[in-house]
Order: C-alpha cells, then sequence, then structure tokens
C-alpha cells in the first residue's frame, strides 16, 4: 500500500512540474532597452576616456606654459629694469587686469597660474603707454574679448556643470590668455630693440 | 673694418675677426639717404628693428648684406653691425624718445639667411629669404613667404599674409586682432588670433592647430593621408572645405553653435536637455583626423 501511495504522489508531482510554464515572461519586453543602455556605454566609454586623460594633459600644459610664461617675464624684466629704472613710471593704463579665473563653479586656478598671469599683465601694464593709440585700444579691447569669453564659458558651466567641451574650452581661453599676454610682452620687448639700453636678442 | 656707403669688396673671411660696430662714429644725418652694404658669411641670420616707415627684405645670392633707404626725422642714427655671423640693422632713436618720422629700410641679405625682423608701427615684407624666419610687428602689417625652414610672424593689429611655395614647413601666425591670410602653404601651420579673421589656403596639410575666441576662420586644404587639423573657437565661426580625396575621421562639436556638414550623417544633440551638437563620423579609411569645437560659434565641413 505504502508502495502504491508513493507512486501515486510521485505521479501527481510529475503532472503538476509538467503543468508549470518552461519559463517567466516578463510583463513588457525588456530587452529594447537593455540593449539600448549597451550599445550607449559602448560608445561612450571610449569617448569618456580621452576626454578626461585630454583635460589632465590641457591642465598640465596650462601649468607648463604659465611656469615658461613667468619664466620668460623674469628674464625680459632683468633685463629691462636697468632702462626701467632711469625712466620715471609710465602712467597707468587702465584696461590690463589679470582676469579673474574661475574653472567652472567650484574650481580655482593653480596659484602658480595666477602669479603669472599677474606678472605678465603688469609688465604689459607698463609698455602699453609706448605703443601705437590704436594698437592699445585693440589690445585692450581684444583682452577684454578673452575675458568675456570665459566669463561666458564659466556662465555656461554654472548651468552645466561638468561639460567636458566647456570645461575644455574654458582651460584653453586661460592657457590662450596667458600665451597671448607673453607675446605681447615679447612684441614690445624686442620692437623696441632701438633704444640705446636695450639688451634683448630674438632668436631664429 | 668700416663700411662706406659703396659697395664693399671685403673677403667674407675678414667679417670673422672680430665685433664691428658699423655706424659708431659716421652717423647718418636724419632725413638723409641710407647706403650701406657688409660682406657676410654664407649661414649667417640677419636682425632688423625699425619703429615706423616700411622694412622690406629680399634674398639675393651675395654674401653681403645692403641697406639702402631713408631714415627719418627724430632718428638718431642707423646701426650696421655685423660679429660672427650675426647682422644687425636697427634704428636707433634717441633716449625714451618714440614719436619719429618714418624709416624706410630697403634690405638686401643672402638668399639663405635667417631672418629677424621687428617693427612697432613700420610694415615688414620680406621675399625670396629661404632660412628661418621671425617676422613681428606690434601695429605694422607683415607680409612674408613660407618655405621649407620655419616662419614665425606675430602682430598685435597688424595684418598678415604669407604666400607658400608648396615647400613643407612650418608657419606660425599670432595675431591679437590682425588678420591673417595665408596661401599654398604646405606642412604645419598654427595659428592664433583674438577677434583676427584667418583666411586659409593649405596645399597638403599635416599638422594645423587654429584657435581664435571671436575671430572667424575660413580653411580650404587637401589633408595628408596622416593628417591632423585641429581647430577651435569661441564665439567665431569655422568653415572648412576639404579638396581631394578625403579619408578622415571627424570629431565635431559645438556648445551652442550649428554644424553644417555637406557629407556624412547628421549632427545630432550630444544630451536631451543642453543645447550641445555633435558630429562624429569617419569618411573613407579615417587616417586622417580632424577636430573642431566651439562655444557658440557656426561651423561648416564641405567637400569640394
Amino acid at each position: 500500500m505504502t508502495q502504491t501511495n508513493d507512486t501515486g504522489q510521485d505521479e501527481r508531482l510529475d503532472r503538476a512540474l509538467q503543468s508549470l510554464p518552461r519559463g517567466v515572461e516578463p510583463t513588457r519586453d525588456l530587452w529594447p532597452r537593455i540593449e539600448a543602455r549597451l550599445e550607449r556605454t559602448a560608445a561612450e566609454a571610449p569617448a569618456q576616456a580621452p576626454r578626461r586623460a585630454w583635460a589632465w594633459q590641457a591642465a598640465a600644459a596650462v601649468l607648463l606654459v604659465a611656469g615658461t610664461a613667468l619664466l620668460t617675464a623674469t628674464l625680459v624684466q632683468r633685463s629691462r629694469d636697468a632702462s626701467l629704472a632711469q625712466s620715471p613710471p609710465p602712467a597707468a593704463v587702465p584696461g590690463v587686469r589679470a582676469m579673474p579665473a574661475v574653472f567652472g563653479p567650484a574650481h580655482a586656478p593653480n596659484p602658480e597660474y595666477d602669479a603669472a598671469r599677474q606678472q605678465l599683465s603688469a609688465m604689459l601694464q607698463q609698455k602699453m603707454a609706448q605703443m601705437p593709440l590704436s594698437a592699445r585700444q585693440k589690445l585692450e579691447a581684444n583682452l577684454a574679448e578673452m575675458q568675456r569669453a570665459a566669463a561666458e564659458i564659466n556662465a555656461a558651466l554654472d548651468q552645466q556643470p561638468g561639460d567636458p567641451l566647456l570645461e575644455e574650452l574654458l582651460l584653453n581661453t586661460y592657457h590662450d590668455e596667458l600665451a597671448m599676454l607673453a607675446v605681447v610682452n615679447q612684441l614690445t620687448s624686442t620692437s623696441d630693440a632701438g633704444t640705446p639700453a636695450d639688451a634683448t636678442r630674438m632668436q631664429l | 673694418m668700416k663700411i662706406t656707403t659703396r659697395p664693399s669688396t671685403l673677403a667674407p673671411l675678414a667679417s670673422i675677426a672680430a665685433f664691428v660696430l658699423l655706424c659708431a662714429a659716421p652717423q647718418a644725418e636724419a632725413g638723409t639717404a641710407i647706403n650701406k652694404r657688409v660682406a657676410v658669411l654664407p649661414g649667417g641670420s640677419v636682425e632688423i628693428s625699425n619703429t615706423a616707415g616700411q622694412v622690406t627684405v629680399t634674398g639675393w645670392d651675395r654674401n653681403e648684406v645692403e641697406v639702402t633707404g631713408t631714415l627719418g626725422d627724430g632718428s638718431e642714427r642707423l646701426e650696421f653691425a655685423t660679429q660672427d655671423k650675426v647682422t644687425r640693422v636697427r634704428v636707433v632713436l634717441p633716449n625714451k624718445s618714440w614719436h619719429v618720422e618714418d624709416t624706410d629700410l630697403v634690405v638686401k641679405v643672402p638668399v639663405g639667411s635667417g631672418l629677424s625682423v621687428s617693427t612697432i608701427s613700420a610694415d615688414i615684407r620680406a621675399r625670396g629669404v629661404r632660412g628661418a624666419q621671425r617676422l613681428q610687428s606690434v601695429s605694422g602689417d607683415v607680409n612674408g613667404e613660407a618655405g621649407a625652414e620655419d616662419v614665425e610672424c606675430q602682430t598685435i593689429s597688424g595684418d598678415v599674409a604669407v604666400a607658400g611655395s608648396g615647400l613643407k614647413g612650418l608657419l606660425n601666425i599670432t595675431t591679437v586682432s590682425g588678420d591673417a591670410m595665408i596661401t599654398h602653404v604646405a606642412g604645419e601651420l598654427n595659428g592664433n588670433t583674438v577677434s583676427g579673421k584667418f583666411t586659409i589656403t593649405l596645399g597638403d596639410t599635416t599638422r594645423s592647430r587654429l584657435r581664435t575666441t571671436s575671430g572667424d576662420v575660413s580653411m580650404a586644404t587637401q589633408l595628408a593621408a596622416d593628417g591632423r587639423l585641429d581647430i577651435e573657437s569661441i564665439s567665431g565661426g569655422i568653415r572648412l572645405d576639404l579638396t581631394g580625396p578625403v579619408n578622415a575621421a571627424f570629431d565635431v562639436s559645438s556648445f551652442s553653435g550649428e554644424i553644417r556638414n555637406c557629407f556624412g550623417p547628421k549632427p545630432r544633440r550630444t544630451d536631451e536637455y543642453a543645447p550641445g551638437k555633435e558630429w562624429r563620423f569617419a569618411e573613407g579609411q579615417g587616417a586622417a583626423r580632424v577636430r573642431i569645437k566651439s562655444m557658440n560659434g557656426d561651423i561648416s565641413v564641405c567637400r569640394k
């Protein structure tokens, strides 16, 4: 009897198992969304890495330019000290001031970068009095243009924090401003080579 | 060794002896004609500086440097000196004096010389010089030629024009507000401006990097097989016309500017809720790389 009863239970269990569905169907088809997310991740991954790497490289480049510009400024300043010491201090030229550098809403630039820019701006302010009026006015307007551009990018970054394109453009704008200040300082240094006290030599 | 106002017959080796200040004693009178010549060693360089007026430099096939022209009123003297392989030509002003009449210098240099010209408001024109060149002016215009050697042009407000010979070299141009016109240059080009307009026709670009804040860039070029082109602007417009076969990967993006392209897929928005657009596309084998970025300047990429 017992054996018969056990056999009967097994047969019921077998039937019950066979009646169960082979798989559990989801209430809706999830695969299209999963596939779309996988594809997006795969497509974005290689793009994000270079962007991040680029940001570090750009930051390093800005620091390098800052250091180079500071060194250039120091060397040029030394060569000019003698002549400047003998001349009355030039009148202050409005419009040349360091750009208040802000890298997005929550970042600040490196102090060395600020120092280089402050020094280049101060040197340029001394030399601008000797420049032709039209060139001086254009230079002031264009330095203001670069400041306006940085402010515009910062404002956009305030709305889109972490936007890689905006961060890249802002870093490059700071870099370009520093490089431009260095070029203008160099231009005004070598261009007055006609003065007897000048010792600056142009390197080919 | 003394430079007279007549053509010199001095042997080149004689100029090695020592530093010669050619105009220390005999000064050119202001407003008077300049006519000086000195023998130089081949492979040397010439440095010229002037404040106002013009500087015209021409390469010739003699190992001599000749300076003619007129010294402007108010200038103290013209220094014309050579030391080793460097010849210097500079208009000397009275101490702390900057307001002088124009001085026009016409300088002939050995064709292979290196050349450095620096002015404040004087225009610069250089032709037929094959050595490395640095041409820079605060507000004067610069007009030069590019060959196989490096050429660097820098101005604040002066315009720049450089004509290439098709030879591959390195050309660096920096202006603050001056425009630049570059034609038939090949090789590597680096350009930076704040508000100047760059108009560029390149033969065969291997490396080009252009940066502008608000100035426009218009460039027509053929990309080398492994060429790299990088253009960036904040608010200036960028137009790129590619000639010849195009095998390049494009990475173009703008935060709020328009992107127009005459081939490939349409640009797409980078984010559903942000204004950015990007266009990433590979044409042909995609060996060359084109990268264009802007904040709100419009971008156009077409193929001619």
